[in-house]
C-alpha cells in the first residue's frame, strides 16, 4: 500500500520534470531564477488551499466551498483594514479565525448530521457567496494600507541574477513553505494525521480501534478553514486589492491540483508531498503556455491533452507495474 | 397522514422564512413588491427594467446607481437586474420570468446578442419596449439601441493612446483581453487592430490576445509570462476593467515603468495608485453611471412617445449623438484618465 | 418505509414551494405565460441532470458534461449556418436539420467514448478523466468559434427550443420523453442493473461476470447523448452557439442529483428524484424572480434549500427508523 502510493508520487513528479524539459527546451526563460519565483509567488494561494483540500480528500470528502471561503476572508480582512486598522497579527488573526469558522460549520454538519461533503459544501458555497455578493455587491476594496503592502514586498535571501538583476525570495513563498511542513507534520506525526488517513481508508475499521470520527472530520474542515485564512491574507499581500470575485470557480483547480497530486476521491490515499506537485504541475503548465508561444487558441486544447495524457500514462504505468508484483490489491 | 402534514408545514415554514429574508434584506425590492400586487401601473409609473451582463461587478454597480438615480429623478420605477454569472442562458430565462411579471420596458446588455433575439422577440410582441444598452443585441429586434461610445472610434482610440504613451509606432505590444468570448471586448480589439494594420503598420503584434477569466490576479500573471517571454515588450493593452490593473501591478513589481507602457480600459478608483506611480500610463473609459442614467431617461422619453434626437441636451447626461438609423445613440465621446486628473472621478 | 422515502419528501417540498409561491403572487406564478415559460427553462438544466446523474450512480462524475453540450451545439451549429442560405424550401431545410442533429449527435458520442475509455478500458479516474476533457472540449470550442457565436439557423430549426404542441412547449415534451427513457433504461433492463452494482460494489460486479468495461463505457456515451439533447434544445432556444453557454450548469447540475436524494457515491438514485428536484429548482428560481427578490439571496437561498431538504431527510430517517437508517447513513460516509 505505501509502496503503491509512493510509486503514484514518483510517476506524477516523472511527469513534471518532462513537463518541464519541454518547455526550457523551447524557452530558454523558464529556468531563469526570477521566472521560477514568480511561478511559486503566484501559485502559492492555490498551494495552500490545495494542503488543507489533500487532508479533506483522504478522509473521503470535497469540500466545493473553497473558493467562497476564501474570497469571503479576503473580503473580511480587507474590511478590518480599511475601518479599523490594527496590525499585521491582528489581520492573520481576523483571517485565521474567521476562517476556522466557516470550516466548523461545514464540519458540524458533514459529521453531526451525516450530509455527504459534497452537499453540505455545495450549499455553503451558494450561501457564502450569495451573502458576501449581496453585501458588498461586488465593489475592490483599494485603499489597504501600507504597512500592509510593505508586508507582501518582504524579500529575504536576496542574490543577484546573471543578468544582473537582484532577485530575492518574497515572503509568500515562505509562508507556502511553511504551511506545507505543517501540514506534512501534521499528517506524519501525529495521532489526528493517523486518523485522517484511517477514516479514509475504513471508517468502519477506524471506528473500531477507537478513533473519535466526528471530532477528526470537524477538524479536517476547521484545518481548511484555517489555511483559507493564511491564503487570504497571501492573496491580498500579493494582489493589494480585494476583489470579492477573484476566487470564482476556485475550487476546481483546487481540487485538479490535489487530484492530479494522487490523492483518490474515495478517500484513503494521497500525500502532501504528492499535492505539492500536483500544484507545480498545473502551475508549470500555465505557466509555459505564454513562455513557450503557443497561440492563444490553442492553449486550452494542449491542457486539457497534456493532463489526459499525463493521467493516462500515470496509470499505465502503475498497471504495469502492479502486474509484474505478485499481489493483487482489490481494495479500490 | 401526520408526518405528511409536519413535513410540509416545516418545508413552508422554512422556505417562507428564507423568502422573508430576502425580501427584507433589500429595499428597494419591497417596494417592487408592493407594486406587483397592485396590478402593474395602478400608480401611472412606468416600470422599465435595466438588466446588466451581470449583477456584483463594480462596473455594473456603477451603472446602477445611475439608472436608479434617473429612476427616481424622473419618476419611474427601474428594476436593476441580471444574473449572478455573465451567462447568457440565465438571462434568457430571467427575461422570460420579467415578461410575465409585466413591464413596460426591457433595456439589456446581452452576454450574447444573437442567444437573446428569440427571447426579445418575445417581449416586443407583448408589447414591451425593447432597448439594448452597453452591448448591443441583434438591431432587427431593439426599438432603441444605446451606446456609451462608439465602437469604432473606441477601440481606434486604445491603440491611439498606446502609440501615444510608447512615444512609438515602432515597437512590439499584447493584448490582455478579459474573457475570448466577450463579445464587445472583441469588437473593440477587432476594430483596433485593422486600424493598426494601415496607421500603425510597424506596430507588432506578439501573440494573439490572451484571456484573465476578467481577474486581475490572472492579468498580473500572463503578463508577468508575456514580459519574460517577449523581452522587446514595450506596449501592453488591457480590454476589461480587471485587465489594465493586473498588467501594471506586473510592470510595477518588475520596475519596468519606463520600458513598458500599460494603458487600457479601467475604472478611476481602482487604478488610481497605478497611474500615480506610472505604472498605468492611461486609462480610458467612460462613466457607468451616466450610461444607466442615459438608458432610463431615454426609454422614459420613448415610453411617452419622443424619440431622440441627434444634438439633443440629455440633463445630467450632455449630448448625445443619434445615428440616421434613428435608433442608435451614443452618448459621447470616451474620458481619458491619467494621473493628473485620476483624483476628479469617483467611480 | 416508502412513506417517508426521500423522493416523497422531496415531492411535499415541491408541493409547498409551488402552492407558496402560487400564494405569494397568484396572478402572475400562476399565469399560463409563466408556466410555459418555466417549463420551456427546465429542460436544459434537467437533461444535463439526468446526465449526470447516470454517470453519479456509477461513483463517477462527468465534469465535461457542460462542455460536451457546447462543444455538439457549436459543431452542429456550424453545419446548420454553413448550409444555410435564407430563403430555401422547406425540404432542404429539414434535410439540413436533420444533418445538424446527427452533426449533434456524432459530436457528442465522441466525447462520451473518450470520456468512457478513458474510464473503463484505461482505468483512469473519472474526476481526472473529465477535469482533462472538460478542458480539451473547452479548447476546441473556443478554437472553433474564436470566441465568437455561431448563428444563422433557418426558421424551422427555432421550433424545437421555441415551438408548442396545443399549449405545452416542445422543449418540456422532449425532456419528458428522455426522462421516461432514462427511467425505463436504469430500472428495467440489465444495462441499468448493472450501472447500480457497479456504483454499490465495482469489485463484487466484475466478479459476477458483468462486463463492467462495457457498462461503464455505455454510462458515459448515455450522459453525452442526455447533453447532446440539452445541446439540441439551447441551440435552437437561443438561436446561436457559443462556448460559454450552460457554463453555469456544472455545479447546479450535480447540485440537483444530490438534492433529487442520489448517493455521491454511487449505487443509489432515481429519476424521478432528479426530475422533481429540477422542479424544485426551477419554481424556487422562477418565483423568486417574479416576486423581484436580489439574485445573490436567490443563490443563498438555494444553498439553504439544499442543506434544509438533506437535514430534513436525516430527521426524518432519524425519527422513523432509528437504527436501520443509521447504518445506511453510515455507509454513505464511508463512501464520501
Amino acid at each position: 500500500m505505501r509502496q503503491l502510493s509512493k510509486s503514484k508520487e514518483l510517476w506524477i513528479f516523472i511527469i513534471l520534470i518532462v513537463l518541464s524539459a519541454l518547455i526550457s527546451a523551447r524557452s530558454s526563460v523558464f529556468l531563469r531564477p526570477d521566472n521560477l519565483i514568480d511561478l511559486l509567488k503566484n501559485n502559492a494561494v492555490l498551494g495552500i488551499m490545495a494542503l488543507g483540500m489533500t487532508l479533506i480528500i483522504i478522509t473521503g470528502g470535497i469540500d466545493v466551498s473553497v473558493g467562497a471561503v476564501v474570497a469571503v476572508l479576503t473580503v473580511i480582512i480587507g474590511k478590518f483594514m480599511v475601518t479599523l486598522g490594527g496590525n499585521l497579527f491582528l489581520v492573520f488573526l481576523v483571517a485565521v479565525g474567521s476562517g476556522v469558522l466557516l470550516g466548523l460549520f461545514n464540519g458540524a454538519l458533514i459529521a453531526f448530521a451525516n450530509i455527504p461533503p459534497i452537499v453540505v459544501t455545495l450549499g455553503s458555497m451558494s450561501i457564502i457567496n450569495g451573502l458576501m455578493l449581496y453585501y458588498t455587491n461586488g465593489a475592490w476594496i483599494s485603499n489597504i494600507p501600507s504597512w500592509f503592502i510593505d508586508f507582501g514586498q518582504i524579500t529575504l535571501f536576496k542574490f543577484t541574477d546573471t543578468a544582473g538583476n537582484t532577485v530575492g525570495v518574497p515572503i509568500q513563498i515562505f509562508i507556502f513553505l511553511a504551511m506545507v511542513l505543517l501540514t506534512w507534520a501534521l499528517l506524519k506525526y501525529t495521532l489526528v494525521g493517523r486518523a485522517v488517513y484511517a477514516i479514509g481508508g475504513n471508517l468502519v475499521s477506524a471506528r473500531r480501534v477507537g478513533i473519535n470520527i466526528a471530532r477528526t472530520l470537524i477538524f479536517v474542515y476547521a484545518y481548511m478553514g484555517f489555511l483559507a485564512g493564511v491564503a487570504a491574507v497571501t492573496h491580498t499581500s500579493i494582489m493589494r486589492q480585494v476583489d470579492p470575485n477573484a476566487f470564482l470557480g476556485f475550487e476546481l483547480q483546487v481540487i485538479a491540483a490535489v487530484v492530479l497530486g494522487g490523492a483518490s476521491l474515495t478517500g484513503g490515499t494521497g500525500s502532501i508531498i504528492g499535492t505539492v506537485f500536483g500544484v507545480l504541475f498545473m502551475a508549470v503548465l500555465n505557466n509555459g503556455l505564454i513562455l513557450t508561444h503557443i497561440p492563444t487558441f490553442w492553449q486550452k486544447i494542449i491542457v486539457g491533452l497534456i493532463i489526459i495524457l499525463a493521467v493516462s500514462f500515470d496509470v499505465l504505468q502503475r498497471k504495469r507495474m502492479e502486474k509484474s508484483l505478485p499481489k493483487i490489491d482489490v481494495e479500490n | 397522514m401526520k408526518r405528511i402534514l409536519t413535513v410540509l408545514v416545516s418545508a413552508l415554514l422554512m422556505v417562507s422564512l428564507l423568502a422573508g429574508c430576502g425580501s427584507g434584506g433589500s429595499g428597494g425590492q419591497s417596494q417592487q413588491q408592493g407594486n406587483e400586487q397592485g396590478a402593474g401601473q395602478a400608480d401611472g409609473k412606468y416600470r422599465i427594467v435595466v438588466m446588466p451582463k451581470l449583477v456584483g461587478i463594480p462596473y455594473f454597480n456603477a451603472s446602477e446607481e445611475g439608472a436608479k438615480r434617473a429612476g427616481h429623478d424622473l419618476g419611474v420605477e427601474v428594476i436593476y437586474t441580471g444574473p449572478t454569472k455573465a451567462d447568457a442562458a440565465e438571462q434568457v430565462k430571467m427575461i422570460e420570468d420579467l415578461i410575465n411579471q409585466g413591464v413596460d420596458a426591457i433595456a439589456v446588455a446581452p452576454n450574447d446578442p444573437a442567444a437573446l433575439t428569440p427571447v426579445l422577440k418575445k417581449a416586443k410582441e407583448k408589447g414591451i419596449l425593447v432597448v439594448d444598452w452597453d452591448t448591443p443585441a441583434d438591431q432587427s429586434v431593439v426599438d432603441l439601441s444605446i451606446h456609451q461610445i462608439d465602437d469604432k472610434e473606441f477601440g481606434e482610440h486604445i491603440w491611439d493612446l498606446l502609440v501615444e504613451s510608447m512615444g512609438t509606432d515602432e515597437a512590439e505590444y499584447a493584448i490582455i483581453t478579459g474573457g475570448l468570448s466577450a463579445a464587445n471586448l472583441n469588437t473593440w480589439i477587432n476594430y483596433g487592430l485593422e486600424y493598426a494594420k494601415t496607421r500603425y503598420p510597424n506596430l507588432k503584434l506578439v501573440t494573439d490576445k490572451i484571456p484573465s477569466d476578467e481577474k486581475q490576479q490572472v492579468a498580473y500573471q500572463r503578463a508577468l509570462d508575456l514580459i519574460k517571454a517577449y523581452p522587446n515588450l514595450k506596449g501592453i493593452i488591457g480590454i476589461s476593467t480587471p485587465a489594465p490593473i493586473g498588467a501594471a501591478q506586473a510592470v510595477q513589481e518588475k520596475g519596468l515603468q519606463d520600458k513598458i507602457s500599460v494603458v487600457g480600459t479601467a475604472l478611476p478608483n481602482d487604478s488610481k495608485a497605478y497611474l500615480m506611480d506610472g505604472s498605468l500610463d492611461v486609462a480610458t473609459l467612460w462613466d457607468p453611471a451616466k450610461l444607466g442614467y442615459l438608458t432610463v431617461a431615454l426609454i422614459k422619453d420613448m415610453l411617452d412617445g419622443k424619440k431622440p434626437t441627434d444634438g439633443q441636451e440629455v440633463p445630467n447626461v450632455g449630448k448625445i449623438t443619434v445615428k440616421p438609423d434613428g435608433k442608435t445613440v451614443i452618448m459621447g465621446p470616451p474620458t481619458d484618465f491619467t494621473k493628473d486628473n485620476v483624483d476628479q472621478f469617483n467611480f | 418505509m416508502s412513506r417517508t422515502s426521500k423522493e416523497r419528501v422531496l415531492l411535499y417540498v415541491f408541493v409547498g414551494l409551488f402552492a407558496l409561491m402560487s400564494l405569494i403572487s397568484p396572478n402572475k406564478f400562476l399565469s399560463p405565460g409563466n408556466l410555459q415559460s418555466m417549463a420551456t427553462q427546465l429542460p436544459e438544466l434537467g437533461l444535463i441532470s439526468l446526465g449526470m446523474m447516470v454517470v453519479i450512480l456509477t461513483g463517477g462524475i462527468d465534469l465535461s458534461i457542460t462542455y460536451t453540450a457546447a462543444l455538439s451545439g457549436i459543431v452542429g451549429a456550424l453545419v446548420l449556418s454553413a448550409g444555410y442560405t435564407g430563403g430555401a424550401g422547406e425540404a432542404a431545410a429539414g434535410l439540413l436539420i436533420m444533418k445538424a442533429l446527427l452533426a449533434i449527435l456524432v459530436t457528442a458520442g465522441l466525447c462520451g467514448s473518450l470520456n468512457g475509455f478513458l474510464v473503463s478500458y484505461v482505468g483512469v479516474s473519472p474526476i481526472l478523466v473529465t477535469l482533462g476533457t472538460m478542458t480539451l472540449f473547452e479548447g476546441i470550442s473556443l478554437w472553433l468559434t474564436k470566441g465568437g457565436a455561431v448563428s444563422g439557423f433557418p426558421e424551422e430549426f427555432q421550433w424545437i427550443g421555441n415551438g408548442y404542441v396545443g399549449f405545452v412547449p416542445v422543449p418540456i415534451l422532449i425532456f419528458a420523453v428522455f426522462a421516461v427513457i432514462t427511467a425505463i433504461l436504469l430500472e428495467r433492463t440489465p444495462w441499468g442493473r448493472s450501472v447500480y452494482m457497479f456504483g454499490c460494489n465495482p469489485v463484487a460486479t466484475y466478479f459476477s461476470g458483468i462486463n463492467t468495461k462495457k457498462t461503464v463505457m455505455w454510462v458515459y456515451l448515455y450522459a453525452a447523448l442526455l447533453a447532446a439533447a440539452a445541446a439540441i434544445i439551447m441551440i435552437s432556444r437561443y438561436n446561436s452557439a457559443k462556448v460559454d453557454y450552460g457554463s453555469s450548469y456544472l455545479l447546479q447540475s450535480v447540485a440537483i442529483v444530490v438534492l433529487g436524494g442520489t448517493d455521491i457515491a454511487g449505487g443509489y438514485g432515481k429519476v424521478v428524484g432528479t426530475v422533481i428536484a429540477v422542479g424544485i429548482i426551477q419554481v424556487l428560481s422562477s418565483g423568486l424572480n417574479l416576486i423581484g427578490i436580489n439574485r445573490f439571496i436567490v443563490d443563498v437561498t438555494m444553498g439553504a434549500l439544499l442543506i434544509g431538504v438533506l437535514l430534513l431527510n436525516y430527521f426524518i430517517g432519524k425519527g422513523s427508523l432509528g437504527k436501520g437508517v443509521k447504518k445506511d447513513a453510515q455507509k454513505a460516509n464511508t463512501a464520501l
